[in-house]
């Protein structure tokens, strides 16, 4: 059915290559999330799967059949574009069983099917207007339902929601995931937002300079990135960086002006790779207000001076400094208000990650 | 104080209005002599001021012009050279903007190796001049058995027309998202039932523009028309030429000026009934494009 494999799968553009053997496998019915920085090749990928561009080399399988050399219309793969691309002259009807229309259905399946994709996303009493006349969010829905109407085997969806304010591309995705679990469709759905990503994924494709970085699960892809990109990337306020002498399988980092050991849990590693000076990374949420705790040797308390606060509502965003770089801590709005210099800052290491400051690798 | 400046304002408001108003007046005195001089018979056109109204409106001269006035050896007016002229412009207008649009489409949304060079190539076919071409052309249309037809004419104004319509179609077209081309292929539409359904419902100005560029163009021809025409097939503009050129007696300026008209008529009305489309297609194209 909706079962997508890429193998090997090469694309350049003259003497640029844009990605770079590509294996993915994408199983039917699965929610797979292509993200990365602009330029690195997602939507050029997702072209290739729609058929709209050749490849250099490798090979698309599409529910079990090699699609490689076929057109887009036999595929049997809708798009949804980040403008919508609705046809402009069409009355929203029509535009939904265009598809339908091109594929010769009889026009009483055809008023049928557009009478159930218009019910099933609530645009009945849109039906006759033109796009023009359209709200950005009831575009967005039409242009799910043109891909709806054809019942393809796979949903593409090219950064939709990228057009709409921030509220409707909450309530956008909310939607886009209840409608996955209705339909069970193979949806493959590029971003570059990672809340999205992170919402909305079953799995998540991490790609930068056309190499697949990390291929996992959003808690895989959050808690446990292979590289110093990939955990930079998801994250919102992303991870902090911090550069650290090693010393008797301890990190030490400057705060306050007072200097403190921090114990991590791949301190044997560190030790076999002989590095002097590791990357320290850590997550915001793990640098918090001092709060009860389970002594597992990864806890301790680091006195910090507060430079910024950035309230953000149900917490607070505080920005200070380790080792002279920028460390943001994450704090409750009740300390928030108060913090400032030398404030006490609760460290749990237990989660927190190495890095090759060289390389950016994983040490581990 | 706030008088002055309220006299200050209207004072320049004047004196730009009776600007406009005296350059307008200067540029429309030509049409005025012509249809004052059209209505005039000719003893009152001998006798009488250019600028007066004509004291007895008479039609003589309209009607001697179109069905009796003599270009050169034959006196039968303009009315076979008008029909001439349409038989050429219709066909010729309606196939340059048929090609052009298709020629537009694949330039701008289906591009192929090559297909810049081609459009650069097209491009510079709008700078050659009419003369430069006069030679090789008579003779193809000498060894294409064109030479002297209506057919012939039509071809060559085809030729001519293509690289401008061209031009225009490429240019509006690159403003229409290729995102559009790409909804469409995936909804299982070929390159015709693109152009059909998504590109032509979108064409009406530039189609509009297109036309009514052509139409003066070809309409408007004279060197084409004088060369590459026999007895039987001369356009109205060569006809013009002719039956001014020809006098029989003493000169009627009367009917001169009405046969000129005559001849302009067709432009002016398809300037009015679409001339609204012709700005606004025009801006279209250009700020997309």
């Amino acid at each position: 059915m909706g079962h997508i494999q890429l193998n090997n799968i090469c694309k350049s553009f003259g003497s640029t290559e844009v990605l770079k053997n590509i294996d993915l496998e994408i199983q039917d019915g699965e929610f797979l999330i292509l993200i990365g920085p602009s330029g690195c090749g997602k939507s050029t990928l997702m072209n290739l799967i729609a058929g709209l561009e050749d490849i250099t080399s490798g090979e698309i399988v599409i529910g079990g059949s090699d699609v490689s050399d076929k057109s887009p219309k036999d595929r049997d793969i809708a798009m949804v574009f980040q403008s919508y691309a609705l046809y402009p002259t069409m009355s929203v009807g029509r535009n939904i069983s265009f598809g339908l229309e091109m594929r010769k259905v009889p026009k009483a399946k055809r008023e049928k099917i557009v009478a159930e994709v218009a019910e099933l996303l609530q645009i009945n009493h849109l039906l006759d207007r033109k796009p023009g006349q359209l709200s950005g969010g009831q575009r967005q829905r039409v242009a799910m339902g043109r891909a709806l109407a054809r019942s393809p085997k796979a949903f593409l969806f090219d950064e939709p929601l990228s057009n709409l304010d921030a509220k409707l591309r909450v309530e956008m995705r909310t939607e886009i995931k209840k409608l996955h679990q209705r339909l069970g469709t193979t949806i493959v759905y590029v971003t570059h937002d990672q809340v999205e990503a992170m919402t909305l994924a079953d799995r998540i494709a991490v790609l930068k300079d056309g190499v697949v970085q990390q291929l996992g699960t959003p808690y895989e892809i959050y808690n446990d990135p292979v590289n110093h990109f990939v955990a930079d990337f998801m994250g919102s306020p992303g991870m902090n960086f911090v550069e650290c002498v090693v010393f008797n399988d301890k990190l030490i980092i400057e705060s306050a002006s007072k200097s403190y050991q921090l114990a991590v849990p791949c301190a044997k590693a560190i030790k076999d790779s002989g590095l002097e000076s590791v990357l320290l990374g850590i997550r915001p949420e793990m640098l918090t207000d001092p709060k009860p705790y389970d002594d597992s040797g990864f806890v301790q308390e680091v006195c910090f001076d507060v430079e910024v606060v950035e309230p953000m509502g149900a917490d607070t965003v505080a920005i200070g400094k380790w080792n002279d770089t920028e460390v943001q801590v994450r704090l409750s709005p009740e300390s928030g208000e108060v913090a400032g210099e030398g404030f006490t800052l609760q460290v749990d290491t237990s989660k927190s990650i190495i890095f090759d400051p060289r390389s950016g690798n994983r040490i581990r | 104080m706030n008088l002055k400046m309220l006299s200050g304002i209207s004072l320049g408001r004047v004196a730009i209005y009776l600007i406009l108003i005296v350059f307008a007046l200067l540029y429309l005195a030509p049409l005025y002599v012509m249809l004052t001089t059209s209505l005039k018979d000719i003893e009152e056109i001998r006798s009488g001021n250019l600028l007066a109204l004509p004291n007895d409106p008479t039609f003589y001269a309209w009607i001697k012009a179109w069905s009796s006035a003599c270009t050169g050896s034959e006196c039968n007016g303009l009315a076979p050279f008008f029909w001439n002229s349409v038989k050429i412009v219709v066909p010729a207008v309606l196939i340059s903007t048929v090609v052009g649009a298709f020629n537009g489409y694949v330039l701008a949304k289906w591009k192929f190796k090559g297909s810049e060079l081609l459009f650069g190539a097209l491009l510079f076919g709008c700078f050659i001049p009419f003369q430069v071409i006069l030679l090789p052309m008579a003779i193809l249309l000498a060894k294409l058995g064109l030479a002297n037809t209506v057919s012939g004419l039509v071809l060559v104004h085809v030729i001519y027309g293509v690289a401008f319509t061209t031009l225009f179609f490429r240019n509006y077209y690159v403003g229409i998202p290729t995102e559009l081309v790409r909804a469409a292929q995936l909804d299982g539409a070929g390159f015709l039932n693109i152009f059909r359904h998504v590109f032509l419902p979108l064409s009406t100005p530039i189609f509009v523009v297109t036309i009514i560029w052509q139409f003066t163009q070809i309409w408007n021809d004279f060197l084409f028309g004088v060369v590459y025409s026999g007895p039987g097939t001369q356009p109205i503009t060569v006809a013009l030429n002719n039956l001014v050129n020809t006098s029989i007696g003493g000169k009627e300026y009367n009917v001169d000026m009405a046969a000129a008209i005559i001849a302009a008529l067709p432009t002016l009305f398809v300037y009015v009934v679409a001339g609204k489309y012709f700005v606004r297609g025009l801006t279209a194209g250009a700020v997309k494009g």
